[in-house]
């Protein structure tokens, strides 16, 4: 990115840009402080969940004009649920620069020593319930590791919200009514998905119970067959040069094909006029224009006719993982969008760790976020 | 030449006190005081940053709420473990080190002393991160040694452990600055005590019993409140090192009073939050010095 702010200034004399990186577990605490005593910056990154209170607080200036207007960007370039997911109430507000959907890393020796390789002998990676279950079943067993004789692993929850969320929404389930003045996260399709998930671990065997395993380590130890992570762990593995692995779409284990995924948005200060705002926008659409570059450090660009060049197909792990696009469900949309990641996640721990049952956990989880839904109508929803 | 009568000599000598202590009173009035009385006040309104109804007067509402909320309770339950199981020993750790330091002579006492207050100079974030990774249960220090005995620990993932294997970083991280403290009251004992006693036949235990920790007792008193305080307000490791979690098991009172201020914007209920943990600080330290008081 910084390389891309670099280029942008040396081109446009008339504007200096400069980038200031932080912390995600801090930076929208401080965005929303500083945006609070004005001193927000004219243009910040938000992700697509933190839109909706953002927007409501009116921090953010909608699009709709600018991407419309004399310097336009081509909204028919990108896939309708990435620019549906920047809509909120009668406004657009933000322009996705990238899509991160969850997918489905292998290690590809453990495959092949498992025998799951196609007619080529190359690995082959479960499409479907069945191969899937097939395949963490043959990965799941005792082998000798440099450290001693330890259990190898099929599968295993490493970002319990992507993976249950990608599950969940694979097995139909719903999270609120459709006018969000429900919660119905306890419906049977989740508790369905969730129970499919704890019996992994109970009863088939085939994952290791989260409370003495670091998952994504042990996927990078080689201890591990399969893991459902996001494209943003791609970097991470790139770095390491002894673990033979590969990308592929994430199985559809449900009834529907889906995943979990979210984008980075570009979003500007509700109070730019002038000047600054024609600086900003002319930024805004370089960085659209050139998101292939920023798409090689691990990201998908939204844009379909950059994903439809050459050097994006030959991006091997972002190519795979950009066929889900379509099927990718962003977190609901939501002003208290923290409070439920919070809720979710509770739900999900406690039962796969086994302290809830999971029809338990997730009545508990719908009955504290009705209790927030009720408190976000009273301040004025 | 003028005389100043003795009236204004007295008048000028009592406020000159108030000079100097001016500019404390100054920054404590700003950043204290002021904010102290600001969050009170707002710990009575409903003020929600993305609400669109303006911040209102709601009385009690938000303490009534605390004591319904679930999440309020499992916090300051595990902030109360926290600090059962960190500040005792903290003290105890600190004052035998103190007691063995203040025998050892020279420039080793200097060089140990050092020592023991060198990870006191880190940061939260920096000692966190790397006691996160001693922690890890697959490439972590700790489990790399058990792994030799055919053993692995649970250290952050499991809700029994994850809190006592941050108070034994938290024990390593801040147990120099108290000793130190300790040291100092140590040494301030006058000599002839422990040589009296000597004489009579008391050394050892009989002597750390009944003349270094009869003296030590308001230095005592100052590190163990100080230490509970402090322990009662535990954020950076936690939040550094799990997050809160597993399964929230390691989520201290200020964690969520954090959360609820600056992810969720409830600033009227986190005041409220922040003045429960005050008034609870505030009763240990009194009954602290009520149980300690000389008498």
């Amino acid at each position: 990115m910084l390389r891309l702010v670099k280029r942008f200034n040396e081109a446009n004399p008339d504007v200096n840009i400069l980038m200031q990186r932080m912390d995600w577990s801090t930076y929208y605490n401080k965005l929303f402080v500083s945006g609070m005593g004005g001193r927000a910056p004219e243009l910040f990154v938000l992700q697509t969940l933190a839109i909706p209170r953002f927007a409501r607080a009116r921090f953010v200036r909608p699009i709709d004009d600018l991407v419309a207007g004399q310097n336009p960007i081509d909204i028919a370039d990108l896939d309708p649920n990435v620019w549906q997911a920047v809509h909120v109430g009668e406004h657009h507000y933000g322009l996705p620069l990238d899509i991160w959907p969850m997918g489905m890393y292998y290690n590809k020796k453990l495959f092949r020593e498992a025998g799951l390789v196609d007619a080529s002998g190359e690995p082959k990676p479960p499409t479907n319930r069945a191969e899937f279950m097939d395949a963490v079943h043959r990965l799941t067993r005792m082998r000798q590791f440099d450290t001693g004789p330890q259990q190898q692993w099929g599968f295993t929850f490493t970002y319990f919200e992507s993976n249950l969320y990608t599950l969940m929404c694979q097995f139909g389930g719903e999270f609120f009514t459709p006018d969000l003045s429900r919660c119905i996260i306890n419906n049977p399709k989740n508790v369905a998905a969730l129970q499919f998930c704890v019996d992994l671990i109970r009863k088939e065997h085939c994952a290791p119970p989260p409370e003495n395993f670091d998952s994504w380590i042990g996927f990078r130890q080689g201890k591990v067959g399969i893991v459902f992570e996001g494209i943003y762990m791609l970097a991470d593995l790139q770095k390491q040069r002894d673990l033979e692995y590969a990308g592929a779409p994430a199985p559809q284990i449900g009834d529907r094909p889906g995943v979990w995924g979210g984008s980075h948005n570009l979003c500007i200060r509700a109070d730019l006029t002038g000047k600054e705002l024609d600086a900003t926008w002319r930024f805004i659409k370089f960085l659209s224009d050139n998101s292939l570059d920023w798409a090689a450090g691990g990201q998908v660009p939204v844009r379909r006719s950059l994903r439809d060049s050459a050097r994006f197909r030959s991006m091997e792990v972002q190519s795979q993982f950009a066929r889900q696009i379509a099927n990718v469900f962003y977190l609901p949309r939501l002003p208290f969008i923290f409070e439920f990641q919070t809720e979710f996640n509770s739900a999900v721990e406690k039962a796969l760790r086994g302290s809830s049952s999971p029809q338990e956990a997730l009545d508990l989880a719908a009955a504290n976020l009705n209790k927030i839904i009720d408190r976000d109508r009273e301040a004025g929803a | 030449m003028t005389l100043m009568s003795p009236a204004t000599r007295k008048v000028l000598k009592s406020y000159s006190g108030y000079l100097f202590v001016v500019p404390y009173l100054a920054l404590f009035g700003l950043f204290l005081l002021f904010p102290l009385l600001y969050g009170l006040g707002l710990s009575f309104y409903k003020r929600e940053l993305l609400s669109v109804v303006p911040a209102h007067f709601t009385g009690l509402n938000n303490y009534t709420e605390a004591m319904h909320d679930a999440y309020f309770w499992k916090s300051l339950f595990a902030t109360l473990r926290f600090v059962a199981i960190c500040a005792p020993l903290t003290v105890t750790l600190a004052l035998t080190i103190a007691i063995g330091l203040s025998r050892v002579k020279g420039r080793m006492q200097t060089l140990l002393r050092a020592a023991y207050f060198a990870p006191t100079v880190l940061t939260v974030s920096v000692a966190g991160i790397v006691w996160r990774w001693f922690y890890n249960s697959e490439f972590g220090l700790f489990n790399a040694y058990l792994k030799h005995v055919g053993m692995k620990a649970p250290w952050l993932t499991n809700t029994g452990w994850a809190l006592a294997s941050i108070a034994i970083m938290t024990l390593w991280w801040t147990v120099g600055g108290p000793t130190v403290v300790l040291l100092a009251g140590v040494h301030n004992i006058p000599p002839q005590y422990h040589e009296a006693a000597s004489l009579d036949g008391a050394d050892g235990w009989l002597a750390i019993r009944h003349i270094t920790l009869p003296l030590l007792r308001p230095v005592l008193l100052f590190v163990i409140v100080m230490n509970i305080i402090g322990s009662f307000q535990v954020f950076g490791q936690t939040f550094m090192i799990t997050r809160g979690g597993p399964e929230m098991s390691t989520r201290s009172l200020v964690q969520y009073i954090y959360e609820t201020a600056f992810n969720n914007y409830r600033m009227g209920y986190a005041a409220a939050l922040s003045w429960l943990l005050f008034l609870i600080i505030a009763v240990f330290s009194a009954v602290q010095f009520r149980l300690m008081r000389e008498k």
